[in-house]
């Protein structure tokens, strides 16, 4: 495990933050990680609670899959969306 | 017999002389003067309109101090500052804390046009564009230094630029590169023409008339008599813009391209909010667009039209971002109050809402659900809620978080890579600023950059406060105390 930063972008939120996630969080970990500084803050919570999907690149990433396995470079761009949401 | 100045005036001002012992480019040497290809003797076409001698310059400024002093007396007598609204407050410790140290930097960049301008008559004006400059820079810290009896924020006027507050980092990269790091002909464009010309009209003609509106008589009659000085000495870019459309058009257009965009990003972030958002309901004059589009839009075109430059690539994008981008930047910098050393107005009380969807037809759709969720959080009683955790992402070229230049619904991300690394950017412009130079950014870290490094102990967010140098007695807060959001309730 190693710290591993990313830019964190919750659609809908007017900007992405710093995101200090780990190599070993999965999909799922990572996303209520970047949705802690938006949900209910800056946007609503989703209708369907808070279940979200990654997309990295415009690819939605599978949600067991762990940051480390992706091969990207520090303070690459994640983008969360209500689970189900169209794509970024 | 006494002659008249237009007797002597040209002799004197355009006095120069032949280097016969030494190399004439080791007495101006390129990277100082930016004469670069442009033919030595091209610069005898340099001209300026004010022929200033150096008597009337000293009887006209002793007149200006006189008048910003005689107001400064009656009104300290009369406790006017006392009873100005909290909101303005903070356009004057953002104006004074992010301005002042530019004034003092403006200093060295025409001392620099006194001592390395290719022509002399371009270096006698310097001479007082360098006086104007200390003028500024000592009215700032009177001003300031008179209230600080009152207000601990009026410290940062001085204090400000030598700490690491996120903001006050961003107007100093940009001045860091323009003023202090340039050499004569760049800081001409960069400053003279796109700063001073173009966009200190809106900083200080808005500002002083907001001001006075507000009742802060004397902060308004003090940025008035600065603005004087400002409309002279920044004639020095245009002479400049005609010999370069001559010799070397392609380095003028990217020079004001980048200076102008640069400069719209801080206006957009020192600017906007005050006059949108910081300045009472009541008292505001125009929008901050309504200003950009009369004073700097219009302005900036028929400058390029005249001298011959094409209007900037992005400059669809720019009309555009006037609807949007101060409006983020405002939300971010309310959302980080903690990291501000002044008490920012949130602005959006169901009144200033109606005057924002009034002004600015989109920004409903483009805001107003984020600041409905931030009412929804006051009113649940749960103002943690409504402050930060953790850091923004920053902009490699302008040093403001990424998601400032736009709308949320067209945020993207924009990045480059160079010698190994990869660089951030807030828009597609600043990306291309980034581009076509890159190695004038690339050794500048952001404060997440530091971060990252760590620089900044500990990780987290008070040791990032403490690191930018913000201490209790002057840490942001909503300057109100969320009176406006609790007025949503019976709506
Ligand atoms: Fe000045
Ligand atoms: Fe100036």
């Amino acid at each position: 495990m190693a710290l591993f930063p990313v830019t964190g972008r919750y659609i809908g939120d007017h900007i992405p933050h710093l995101v200090a996630a780990d190599t070993d969080d999965t999909m799922d970990e990572l996303a209520a990680m970047v949705a802690r500084h938006s949900v209910g803050k800056k946007v609503p919570v989703p209708p369907g609670g808070p279940v979200y999907d990654v997309y990295i690149g415009g690819r939605r990433i599978d949600p067991g899959v762990t940051l480390g396995a992706l091969g990207l470079s520090p303070m690459a761009w994640v983008d969360v969306v209500p689970r189900g949401a169209e794509a970024p | 017999m006494l002659l008249n100045r237009d007797d002597w005036y040209e002799t004197s001002r355009d006095l120069d002389w032949t280097f016969s012992y030494v190399d004439p480019n080791e007495v101006f040497p390129a990277s100082w003067s930016g004469a670069g290809d442009v033919p030595a003797d091209a610069w005898q076409d340099w001209e300026e309109p004010f022929r200033v001698s150096y008597r009337d310059y000293v009887r006209i400024q002793r007149e200006k101090e006189g008048g910003v002093k005689a107001v400064g007396n009656a009104l300290s007598r009369a406790g006017v500052f006392e009873k100005l609204d909290p909101a303005h407050l903070a356009s004057a410790h953002l104006h004074l804390g992010g301005t002042c140290m530019v004034e003092q930097m403006a200093i060295t960049m025409q001392s620099r046009f006194c001592r390395f301008a290719p022509t002399p008559k371009w270096r006698n004006l310097g001479v007082f564009g360098m006086l104007d400059e200390t003028r500024h820079a000592q009215l700032d810290l009177r001003f300031a230094h008179e209230l600080l009896k009152v207000d601990p924020r009026f410290d940062w006027t001085l204090k400000a630029f030598h700490t690491n507050e996120w903001g006050i980092r961003a107007v100093k990269a940009f001045f860091d590169d323009i003023m202090l790091n340039a050499d004569c002909v760049e800081a001409a464009l960069a400053v003279s023409l796109t700063v001073e010309h173009g966009f200190t009209n809106m900083q200080f003609v808005a500002l002083a008339a907001d001001a006075m509106a507000a009742g802060d008589i004397n902060w308004s009659n003090l940025l008035s008599s600065i603005q004087t000085d400002e409309a002279r000495h920044a004639q020095q870019g245009f002479p400049t813009l005609a010999v370069l459309m001559e010799h070397d058009p392609e380095r003028a257009q990217q020079a004001i391209d980048v200076a102008f965009w640069r400069s719209t990003r801080l206006f957009q972030t020192l600017t906007g909010p005050a006059m949108d958002y910081y300045t009472p309901l009541e008292q505001r004059k125009m929008s901050f667009k309504e200003f950009m589009l009369e004073w700097i839009v219009n302005h900036h075109e028929r400058i390029l039209e005249d001298y011959g430059l094409k209007k900037p690539w992005y400059w669809d994008d720019f009309l555009r971002s006037l609807e949007t981008a101060h409006h983020s930047m405002h939300l971010g910098m309310w959302w980080y109050r903690p990291t501000l050393f002044f008490k920012p107005n949130a602005g959006v009380s169901p009144a200033e809402r109606e005057w924002l969807r009034e002004k600015y037809p989109t920004w409903e759709r483009d805001f107003g659900y984020i600041w409905d969720q931030i009412i929804a959080n006051v009113q649940a009683g749960d103002v943690p809620a409504t402050l930060p955790e953790t850091l923004p992402v920053l902009c490699n070229v302008t040093h403001l978080p990424i998601g400032g230049a736009c709308a949320p619904h067209e945020l993207a991300e924009h990045k480059s890579e160079y010698k190994g690394k990869v660089y951030r950017f807030d828009s597609h412009i600043s990306k291309w600023c980034f581009d076509v130079d890159p190695e004038r950014y690339a050794d500048h870290p952001t404060v997440v950059d530091r971060f990252l490094a760590g620089d900044i102990q500990p990780m987290d967010l008070p040791g990032a406060l403490a690191w930018m140098g913000i201490t209790p007695d002057v840490m942001g807060d909503d300057v109100y105390d969320y009176a406006w959001a609790r007025e949503y309730v019976n709506a």
